[in-house]
């Protein structure tokens, strides 16, 4: 069964192989005199919430090494100073970043709202997974770069794969009593998406059930990788990229993707209007969607958003997960509400 | 002569309050301001107060300040007293642990300590457990008395570093007067030794709660998971998105209040006493003899030691040096690989550790100058109105640093005076933020010299500065040095005020490492704070020996 699969897999990496080569032959158009171009810039800054540091580091020296002479400097910290920086720089009308990725899609519209990004639908657009493209703004102020999963994880040396939870509701089963971790909606983009889909789901009902187990809250959705880690928490709402590059270090992990479905996360990247280097910009973005990006996402256990990349063995690529995910509309009206809820049920 | 010190004092004085008063002014001003037309309102203060859940987390954060306080002197005090006055053995390596202490950021040893004693899984409840048989163990770090203690642990080596200075400087013609009338070792100690360092731990007392209630990294690893808020976890929920700043310097600014009833309390508590004990050279300093007692003292010194610095530090050890820190102790889990990566691969890092160091000195250097002036200004009454000073020089403990960042970025993103992007608004940031721990040493420093000794010197012709320079310059050289280290190394690891104010190129060691503790990376982590604690204990350890080794090990007279 698992060599069958294996060649399967194999094979349809290679196919998707020579059908990405012969994508990268072409170069997107125009691609040389937006090289010669951002090169007269020198160098460009990008505010990042989308991965962590080695993943931000990792992609940056990517981009250098396939655009010699332009220089990548990343500032990457978590959605909300994200956008608090850039906020301080509008605000003071000082021209610093190039490219914001945010993981709170809030910010988006209201950066849109507020002037602060430029249009570019970036060439390379064909190449992105074709369920993400509704998330890019249709007069190309943003376009969708990053792609998450908000999965069960557990402690492998507690809890045997049979015992682990299959599904959401799984979580409030009093046999975890004191034993989950989450994070707090109030600091992470990604627990506040995951805490719109359970209620959509299961209505707020789910949380109550769930505070009777006495999760462990933390902030980011990272945190659970800590909870679960350390063995304070055996089970966790936890993400996919950070649980599976703990794990290939060997850590005691393992995901389950949710029968009920795993929260797919899409977030976008956004050129600022005032970029001191927007051709710089304009290129990263390409490089973002492109297969060398998508590459160097995958070494780092980020989930591609190239359609002809795969993902690293030991996950699954998105298109082959059940996933759920509250609409745009749902997660911007929604995530102040939960918030407040969550407040409430919680205490903090 | 007196034209031109006056002179002096006027611009340093200027220089305070474009430090302290101009932030603080604008986010005064944002206090009162409607967010979206400007106009004069009250509503920030109906949104921060109006509600119940953001007045319980004040009143945590006041409970939890005083605890920690507390706590701080119960801890300090008998250290710094083993260490000043008595015989106990192994000095050197108390003394080296309390430093190493002072130096870990406090984030870094909440996550040691969340491994240490966390409810379920904590190496000390699974020791208790594995030898008592018992159910679960008693330990738990998410709880408020979980909290008083990683914050006490991590900011006791205020009141022994003050507490310690002040004793040093204490000559034993006052034991030796109480042991003349008769009173015994224990009841000399009591009595006489240490009332006469109270004015240092009383300045203590109120810098180890100041700091408490400011501070974010620790209560955001501690509370939260924990159940309960504090003033600065609820500040945070402020700047969320949209941020509400005017309503986060409305929340902040009844603490300026509690501030200024504090030092009004010490100064009533100190007004009525004497406590000028340094009256010139001579004076000498004899131990204490403890016989057996010395080792209860050492053991206890080594309990508080170990809850601070030797266990969390192996729990950062093992983490650093570990290819998988979840898989515990073994030797086939060791690599070098988290290490060589932070400083090899890296490249952030070495950047942001020059960063660090040489912005710590620069800020170091300008708020001792700037505290030494003003608690001069201030002891010898040289203007009007002088005691409102301390109170400015106080002001920057009780805001805490991000809405202290806001203040510093609204003042100084702006014309006349553009800093932001540049290293100075760090710089400047962190010498105001520390400026009250330059200002209680300095202040405590001065009051134990008496001022005849300048007297005598103007009396035979020299002038303020003079007198300053050749006087009470070498006098305080010792103190000094202690208090530049003190403001040092918490600019060393200073985060919440960094956050908001570095950009491409100026980034600190802190704002790397807080990135990290939300990445569930703990293997790099610990090597980045590894970094951080080796670094500073060899440069402070460099800066004794430019001291001369007074300061680290003998206890004689200056």
């Amino acid at each position: 069964m698992t060599t069958t699969r294996t060649i399967v897999a194999a094979l349809a990496v290679a196919a998707l192989g020579l059908a990405g080569s012969a994508a990268v032959a072409h170069a997107f158009e125009r691609e040389a005199a937006l090289h010669e171009a951002a090169k007269k810039e020198k160098e460009f800054t990008w505010y990042t919430a989308h991965y962590n540091s080695e993943t931000a580091a990792a992609l940056c020296q990517g981009f250098e090494k396939k655009y010699p002479g332009v220089k990548c400097n990343y500032i990457r910290t978590t959605a909300q100073v994200a956008y608090q920086r850039l906020a301080q720089d509008q605000k003071a009308g000082i021209a610093q970043c190039s490219v914001i990725s945010s993981t709170d899609q809030s910010h988006y519209t209201r950066m849109k709202q507020d002037g602060w990004l430029q249009p570019y639908k970036p060439k390379n657009l064909p190449e992105l997974v074709e369920a993400f493209r509704s998330f890019n703004d249709p007069d190309g102020l943003f376009t969708a770069t990053a792609a998450g999963l908000v999965l069960i994880t557990y402690n492998t040396s507690v809890v045997s794969p049979a015992e682990a939870p299959k599904k959401w509701s799984d979580l409030t089963d009093p046999r975890w009593k004191n034993k989950v971790s989450i994070g707090h909606p109030g600091f992470s983009g990604y627990v506040g998406t995951w805490v719109v889909q359970m209620k959509k789901l299961y209505g707020w009902d789910y949380f109550k059930k769930l505070e009777q187990n006495k999760p462990r809250i933390g902030r980011s959705i990272n945190d659970t990788v800590t909870m679960l880690n350390a063995k304070e928490s055996i089970v966790a709402a936890g993400p996919s990229a950070t649980t599976l590059e703990s794990k290939a270090k060997g850590n005691p992990l393992a995901v389950v993707y949710p029968e009920d479905g795993a929260v797919l996360m899409v977030s976008a990247s956004g050129i600022v209007k005032n970029a001191p280097a927007p051709n710089a910009a304009k290129l990263f973005m390409e490089y973002l969607l492109s297969r060398e990006g998508n590459e160097v996402m995958v070494q780092q256990h980020q989930d591609p958003v190239n359609k002809s990349v795969k993902p690293m063995a030991g996950g699954k690529s998105i298109a082959e997960v059940k996933t759920i995910r509250p609409t745009a509309a749902e997660i911007e009206k929604g995530i102040p509400e939960v918030k407040e809820l969550f407040r409430e049920t919680f205490g903090i | 002569m007196r034209e031109r010190s006056y002179v002096v004092w006027l611009l340093l004085i200027a220089l305070l309050l474009l430090l302290v008063i101009n932030p603080l002014a604008r986010l005064l001003w944002a206090s009162f301001q409607h967010p979206e037309t400007g106009a004069f309102t009250l509503e920030n203060y109906v949104a921060a107060y109006g509600r119940w859940r953001h007045v319980e987390a004040l009143v945590n954060s006041l409970v939890i300040g005083v605890a920690v306080a507390l706590l701080c002197t119960v801890f300090g005090v008998p250290m710094a007293w083993a260490v000043s006055r008595t015989d106990m053995p192994a000095k050197g390596l108390v003394w080296a642990a309390v430093l190493g202490t002072f130096i870990m950021p406090n984030y870094l040893g909440a996550v040691a300590w969340i491994l240490m004693a966390g409810p379920n899984a904590g190496w000390l409840n699974r020791i208790y457990t594995t030898l008592t048989a018992a159910e679960a163990g008693p330990f738990n770090v998410y709880s408020k008395a979980g909290l008083v203690l990683v914050i006490a642990c991590y900011s006791f080596p205020y009141m022994f570093v003050f507490t310690r200075s002040a004793l040093d400087l204490i000559s034993s013609e006052m034991e030796d007067a109480a042991s003349t009338l008769g009173a015994g070792a224990l009841r000399t100690t009591l009595r006489v030794t240490l009332p006469l360092a109270l004015p240092a731990i009383l300045g203590a007392f109120i810098v180890e709660f100041l700091e408490a209630i400011a501070l974010f990294g620790t209560p955001a690893l501690i509370a939260l998971p924990a159940r309960f808020q504090v003033m600065t976890t609820m500040l945070w929920q402020m700047f969320e998105f949209p941020p509400r700043v005017q309503v986060a310097a409305a929340y902040a600014m009844p603490l300026l209040l509690v501030t200024v009833f504090l030092f009004w309390l010490q100064y009533r508590i100190m007004a009525r006493k004497g406590y000028v004990a340094l009256t010139g050279k001579g004076g000498d300093r004899r131990l204490v003899r403890l016989g057996p007692w010395r080792w209860v003292l050492l053991g206890y010194c080594l309990l508080v030691t170990s809850l601070s610095f030797f266990m969390p530090i192996l729990v950062v050890l093992q983490a650093a040096f570990a290819r998988a820190w979840g898989r515990g102790f073994s030797w086939d889990n060791v690599t070098t690989r988290n290490l060589r990566f932070v400083l090899l691969e890296q490249t952030a890092t070495r950047a942001a550790t020059l960063n660090t160091f040489v912005y710590a000195a620069a800020a170091s250097v300008i708020a001792l100058v700037l505290a030494l002036a003003i608690a001069y200004i201030v002891a010898r009454r040289l203007v009007p109105l002088g005691r409102a000073l301390t109170y400015v020089a106080m002001a920057p403990f009780v805001i805490p640093g991000i809405v202290l960042a806001i203040g510093f970025y609204a003042a100084y993103t702006a014309r006349p005076l553009v800093l932001y992007g540049t290293a100075w608004i760090l710089i400047l940031a962190f010498a105001t933020r520390f400026l009250p721990i330059a200002y209680t040493n300095s202040d405590a420093a001065l009051r134990s010299i008496n001022p005849e000794l300048e007297d005598a010197a103007r009396i035979l012709g020299a002038g303020r500065l003079l007198s300053l320079r050749r006087i009470v310059a070498p006098l305080l050289r010792r103190g000094l040095a202690g208090a530049f280290i003190l403001v040092f190394i918490p600019a060393t690891r200073e985060l919440s005020s960094a956050i908001f104010l570095y950009t491409t190129g100026t980034q600190v060691l802190s704002v790397l490492l807080f990135d990290k503790s939300d990445e569930g990376n703990f293997e790099v982590l610990s090597s980045m704070g590894l970094i951080l604690v080796v670094v500073t204990v060899a440069l402070v350890l460099v800066g004794f020996r430019m001291v001369g080794r007074d300061f680290l090990l003998r206890r004689t007279a200056t």
